[in-house]
């Protein structure tokens, strides 16, 4: 077999989205080992622009696909046009994002063409002549490492930030344009509106980064500086019962056992002392950074870094440097 | 017999009948409602009338009970006068000193004598303090209240002047049972009249007449008004529960088929929960100790206890026309009680403490409690987070169940299940398993016991919660799950106690389990050490640095009489210098009974600042707790006033430095 | 209306997830097993459609799963689900997702519907594969991570809003339709006490394969698991310190991209 991968790149306002080049690092990962070669797939409006900026990464063809009917990303259009191109290509390997559209597709597709996915991977790499994925299960508390059995088509997504993305290479790869034949009104399920999430703040349940200020933040307006590391990291704000109960926050943003239950991938507790009635709400979040002026405070045994400081001086440096770094 | 007489004795009678159909109602209702046992203890439920009823001890309790002793005392002596007056009326020549023979009879009118001008000094201060001073206990949101007050005061006035002017006319006429020695005030005021030269014989058929008139009216006014408690207490101090008043009741659920649990409305009510709103005085004592009350909430138990029993009045026509044994059914939720009022109750007791006539106003929250939760699924949206914890992890927080025992680790405390037999149980409860405040209290309390060499294990991830905050968020189906898993545990173990550094769990053990079947002694950690303390086992060097006050827990204090002990403790460990206002039985809660720990306080202030406060006023610089709810309210209120200065230490901590030494 | 909600029995949350000594899967001593957090939010929409429909409305749970998955049924029959189908089979022990898929699609097609609910992923294996794998099975549209739900004036189609990076979209789609449910798209109800004792006497319609028709388990597992791992990261604070405050910062930075990535 020819061990030929395809990446299934994402396209956002015209450009590339960096989890492409992520994967397509993942994907070269697999070939040098492994041979074959790496073919890239985009779908939707701008694909064939975005396409231009992958030209010099090494690939073999970049296919392009962006009919009137695939200008807004559906289940359907492009489960039915990525199967194409799937199955045309006869790829041992089809790399997606474990992003929205990734999760969404990659299930669908991998059913159509009779595939096997492994989702939400964290690293993928070959260990004899089987490309080996680990993932995690139980929300992170065990990793699997698995691989397929026999020789259908596999998908895998990979979840951003995990790989590094590829570097160009040089060369130039052609750009293929995909005729499909979708018709929109074949389309069951279709995206009418989207509410971008600008300016507002996710919900404190529903996102992935969170930013907390404890009683410390002494005042209702020093939560400015937790809303501005907020709106870098795209975070909701949150608060411990003790700055609600003191006035600075209202009780909405309230996190905690009698507030909001959170499960963020990142949790910044900021002069939050960490009593049980606040454990409780967030103690499930993946990686939690405390910053407390005080060394006994108990949420540094619940934390995963933590700095002993004052917040007012802490916090702003972070959004110093982080703003240096994304 | 006189004309006078037959129509005084066919008024009397009609009367009567009327009187006695609005009793049979009242008996009725309580007839048809639930049953309950209080048939037990005669020789103690006697007693309690002797004490509670006769002398009054709850009433006199507060200054202001004075003048309720003397008016019920007067109005005992001059009934007896006037069915002596009435049937005198009926069968001439009758009269009280022929039944009881002449000194006896002397006996009593000289306390009627003397009774009416102390009721008329006591009606006077009443008045004052009614309609001058206005207490807030005393208010009621009901128009009708203060006009019945004052004519029931207005009345029992009239009554003893028509009692005075009957007995001045009979002096007059030459009676010879009333004499100066007997009868010092009469004879003043028949002097008195002496001088207006009336017509002594019509007159004394008037105040005869007079004195007939207002006992019928009040016969028929009295179950009207908050008087009906001149017929609801009495029997309501006989009825009451005379075991601790922690417990709650049983439910059974066994009836598949039910559709309904708990109270919804008046007819679900057991007929001692019916008497007891006939029983309330609206004295308003249970307002002044309500910690929901003092801190804002809508919650007032004698206003609830008030609206109920108004609509027990309203509601029981339908028992009177349709002359069934059912009362009209119709919703308490939420007109009459509302859902913030049954959620604001910390279950402190302090309501039932100071009822006078022993009203049992937290079982009623908590049967309201039990259809929201159980039949209705409807209650404070954070709670539901609480009751899933407990099916899932036996615990109130999202903690797993296996590192219950984690706070252990490393302590060599050994495990119920590797022991099988031991001396004690130690049951380390959710806060002290969980909450890393309370565990350096289990920590503390594990360390004594090492130190004293006791033979002791804890089961560890066998340990559920106990159950004592289901059952009191009206939860009573999750509570009899956790109750029954944990009583097949201990059946498993041979000991001799359990040892619990948490009031609710004692309170639950000694009180609750007994209903499922387990009779185990249990005592508190203050009990407990102050026994190692007393026998040497330990050896504390009071800690002169250490100065503080100690906070009584409802559940160990009010509902279980432990309030010597924490302080002997202490007093050989540290500086117990100062004492709460609020203490031992009246202590204050501290906000947390009740679930309220589990749940926002969204409504007025908090009551674990006015308890903090009330510590600041003290001037001290540590407060000592026995519970680890009150430990996480006071720290909590502490940092929120801004005083970190000022610690919360449990009495086992303190204990441990103290032996350290 | 026919609304099927999907449910799948996996370890809570809290349990402590500890591999085998063999190395072939997960300790199952002292777990305590709940219903998918995201099944539930199914189950509640569904009820919540029921409601708002009501008439001949149905819910019915579909359940793949062993035989102790039973008295989670009985959970979300208590919370109002008028019946359930359980497949329980011992050849379903060690599940593939497409075998899963395929259970499951049989199950529904004999059972009918016009809309299924079910959740995001099962927090178990975390694939989040099933919905859509079912969805191409059944032939029907799948709209994923729902956050809200409604059904339009003639029944025959419903506007969800679901989440995607960076906003939210809304999606108009025919029924039948499957849509998996994300936290916040509702607050699952609590059982009250009569629904307890009800459920007690609902139907559950207990199947094997073969009751479904298949002979054996339908396909082969098409992936193996080589190995289970322990999480990276041991418990325990790494503090970060250094003689100036930007130092220090500039360290948790590093460790946050390079080490945990979360940024």
């Amino acid at each position: 077999m020819a061990n030929d991968i395809l990446v299934f790149g994402e396209v956002r306002g015209g450009g590339i989205k960096k989890i492409t080049k992520e994967l397509i690092g993942a994907a070269r990962r697999i070939s040098t080992v492994a041979g074959g070669a790496i073919d890239t797939a985009l779908i939707g409006a701008g694909a064939r622009a975005a396409a231009e900026g992958l030209t010099g990464y090494g690939l073999r063809t970049i296919v392009v696909a962006e009919d009137e009917a695939l200008a807004r990303y559906s289940t359907e259009g492009y489960a039915a046009v990525l199967s194409d191109i799937v199955k045309r290509g006869a790829y041992s390997y089809i790399f997606l994002g474990a992003t929205a559209m990734g999760r969404d597709l990659g299930p669908r597709v991998t059913a159509r063409a009779d595939g096997v996915m492994f989702s939400d991977c964290v690293d993928v790499r070959m260990e004899g002549n089987r490309c080996v994925a680990r993932r995690p299960v139980y929300s992170g508390r065990a990793y699997v490492e698995i691989v397929r059995s026999g020789e259908r088509p596999n998908f895998i997504s990979i979840r951003p930030n995990n790989v590094a993305p590829a570097e160009p290479s040089g060369g130039s790869t052609p750009i293929e344009a995909h005729a499909s034949n979708v018709m929109r009104d074949a389309i069951r399920a279709v995206v009418t509106e989207i509410f971008p999430l600008e300016g507002g703040r996710p919900d404190l349940t529903e996102a992935d980064v969170i930013v907390t200020g404890g009683r410390a933040m002494k005042d209702k307006a020093n939560f400015k500086i937790l809303e501005d590391l907020a709106d870098l990291l795209g975070a909701a704000v949150g608060a411990s019962r003790a700055a609600v109960d003191a006035g600075f926050a209202p009780v909405a943003i309230q996190v905690g056992q009698t507030g909001k239950i959170v499960n963020p991938k990142l949790y910044i507790a900021c002069g939050v002392s960490g009593a049980i009635q606040h454990l409780a709400g967030m103690r499930t979040s993946k990686v939690i950074v405390a910053i407390n002026k005080d060394p006994n405070a108990p949420i540094f045994e619940r934390a995963t870094y933590g700095i002993v400081g004052d917040l007012f001086e802490v916090v702003p440096l972070l959004t110093e440097e982080l703003k240096k770094v994304l | 017999m006189t004309i006078q007489g037959i129509v005084f004795l066919v008024l009397f009678l009609a009367v009567l009948a009327v009187f006695g159909l609005i009793v049979r109602l009242l008996y009725r209702i309580l007839r048809a409602a639930k049953p309950e046992n209080r048939f037990d203890r005669w020789g103690d439920r006697i007693k309690a009338v002797l004490v509670y009823v006769c002398a009054q001890a709850r009433v006199l309790a507060k200054p202001a009970g004075l003048g309720h002793f003397v008016i019920f005392w007067g109005f005992i002596f001059i009934t007896i006068g006037t069915l002596d007056h009435m049937l005198g009326q009926v069968i001439p020549g009758f009269g009280l000193e022929r039944i009881v023979g002449r000194r006896l009879g002397s006996a009593f009118i000289l306390l009627q004598d003397v009774f009416g001008i102390l009721v008329i000094g006591a009606l006077a201060v009443a008045a004052v303090r009614r309609f001058v001073q206005k207490p807030e206990r005393l208010k009621i949101d009901d128009p009708a209240a203060p006009r019945q007050a004052a004519l029931i005061l207005a009345l029992i006035f009239v009554l003893i002047l028509f009692m005075y002017g009957l007995k001045g006319t009979e002096i007059l006429e030459g009676s010879a049972r009333l004499t100066k020695t007997n009868a010092p005030v009469s004879f003043s005021v028949a002097e008195m009249m002496r001088g207006w030269h009336m017509n002594v014989p019509l007159a004394n058929d008037v105040f005869s007449w007079g004195h007939n008139l207002v006992i019928f009216f009040f016969l028929l006014f009295i179950p009207f008004s908050k008087h009906i408690h001149i017929l609801g207490a009495i029997p309501n101090v006989f009825f009451r529960n005379l075991g601790r008043p922690g417990s709650l009741s049983h439910m059974n659920f066994e009836d598949e088929s039910a559709e309904k649990f708990g109270v919804s409305e008046l007819g679900d009510f057991t007929w001692k929960q019916t008497m007891d709103l006939c029983a309330c005085t609206e004295c308003g004592r249970c307002q002044v100790a309500c910690p929901a009350h003092a801190t804002q909430k809508p919650l007032s138990p004698f206003r609830v206890i008030h609206r109920l029993r108004a609509q027990l009045m309203r509601d029981k026509g339908g028992l009177l026309a349709k002359g069934s044994d059912v009362l009209k059914p119709a919703p308490l939720i939420p007109e009459t009680v509302s859902e913030d009022e049954i959620w604001a109750c910390t279950t402190c007791g302090a309501c039932m403490q100071e009822c006078p006539t022993f009203i049992e106003h937290v079982q009623k929250i908590v049967d309201l409690r039990r259809f929201l939760v159980l039949t209705e699924s409807r209650f404070p949206a954070e709670i539901q987070p609480v009751f899933k914890n407990m099916e899932v992890n036996y615990n109130p927080w999202a903690i797993g169940y296996s590192s219950r025992a984690d706070w252990a680790a490393g302590l060599g405390v050994p495990l119920a299940s590797e022991k099988r037999s031991f001396d004690v149980l130690f049951w380390v409860g959710c806060s002290g398993s969980f909450d890393q405040r309370a565990q350096k209290v289990s920590r503390s309390v594990v360390r004594l016991m090492q130190m004293a060499g006791i033979d002791f294990a804890i089961l560890g991830t066998e340990e559920m919660c106990c159950g004592e905050t289901a059952r009191r968020m009206g939860n009573e189906y999750l509570a009899q799950t956790q109750i029954q898993a944990n009583i097949e545990t201990l059946k498993k173990y041979k000991f001799n106690r359990i040892v619990t550094a948490c009031p609710h769990g004692l309170n639950t053990f000694l009180v609750e389990y007994p209903q499922f079947g387990l009779s185990v002694p249990v005592v508190h950690h203050s009990e407990f050490l102050l026994g190692l303390l007393s026998k040497d086992a330990l050896k504390a060097r009071r800690i002169e640095t250490l100065r503080g006050a100690y906070h009584d827990s409802c559940y160990l204090g009010r509902y279980n009489g432990v309030i010597r002990e924490p302080r002997a403790l202490l007093s050989r460990a540290a500086r117990h210098v100062a004492e709460f206002g609020r203490r031992g039985r009246s202590s204050f809660c501290c906000g947390a009974g009740g679930g309220r720990m589990w749940m926002e306080e969204t409504l007025g202030s908090r009551i674990n600042e006015d308890r903090a406060r009330e510590l600041l006023g003290l001037g001290v610089d540590h407060v000592f707790t026995a519970c680890p709810f009150c430990l996480t309210m006071f720290e909590d209120a502490l940092k929120t006033l801004g005083r970190e200065d000022v610690h919360a230490l449990d009495i086992a901590e303190v204990l441990l430095e103290a032996c350290s030494q | 209306m026919k609304i099927l909600a999907l449910l799948k029995r996996v370890p809570d949350t809290e349990a402590k997830i500890l591999i085998n000594q063999e190395g072939t899967g997960i300790k199952d001593e002292g777990i305590k097993y709940v219903i998918n957090t995201y099944d539930e939010y199914a189950v509640e929409e569904g009820l919540r459609l029921k409601e708002k429909t009501g008439g001949t409305s149905t819910v019915t749970v579909v359940c793949a799963g062993p035989e102790e998955a039973t008295e989670l049924i009985r959970t979300a029959l208590a919370m109002g689900a008028d019946d359930a189908v359980h497949v329980c089979d011992k050849a379903l022990e060690r599940p593939d997702p497409f075998v899963i898929a395929a259970v499951l699609a049989k199950a529904i097609k004999a059972e009918g519907f016009d809309i299924i609910f079910c959740g995001k992923q099962a927090i178990d294996d975390d694939m989040g594969q099933i919905q859509s794998i079912l969805a191409e099975m059944l032939d029907i549209p799948q709209v994923n991570v729902a956050t809200a739900f409604e059904l339009a004036a003639d029944a025959k189609r419903a506007t969800v809003r679901r989440r995607v990076e960076g906003g939210d979209e809304k999606v108009e789609t025919s029924l039948p339709v499957i849509v998996s449910c994300e936290k916040g798209l509702n607050d699952p109800r609590y059982a009250s006490l009569p629904g307890i004792m009800k459920a007690k006497k609902k139907e559950i319609r207990k199947k094997t394969l073969a009751d479904l028709g298949f002979a054996q388990a339908p396909g082969d597992a098409r992936s193996t698991i080589l190995r289970w791992l322990p999480p990276q990261k041991s418990s325990g604070c790494t503090m970060v310190k250094a003689e100036e405050t930007r130092d220090a910062v500039k360290e948790l930075v590093r460790l946050l991209r390079e080490e945990a990535k979360v940024v």
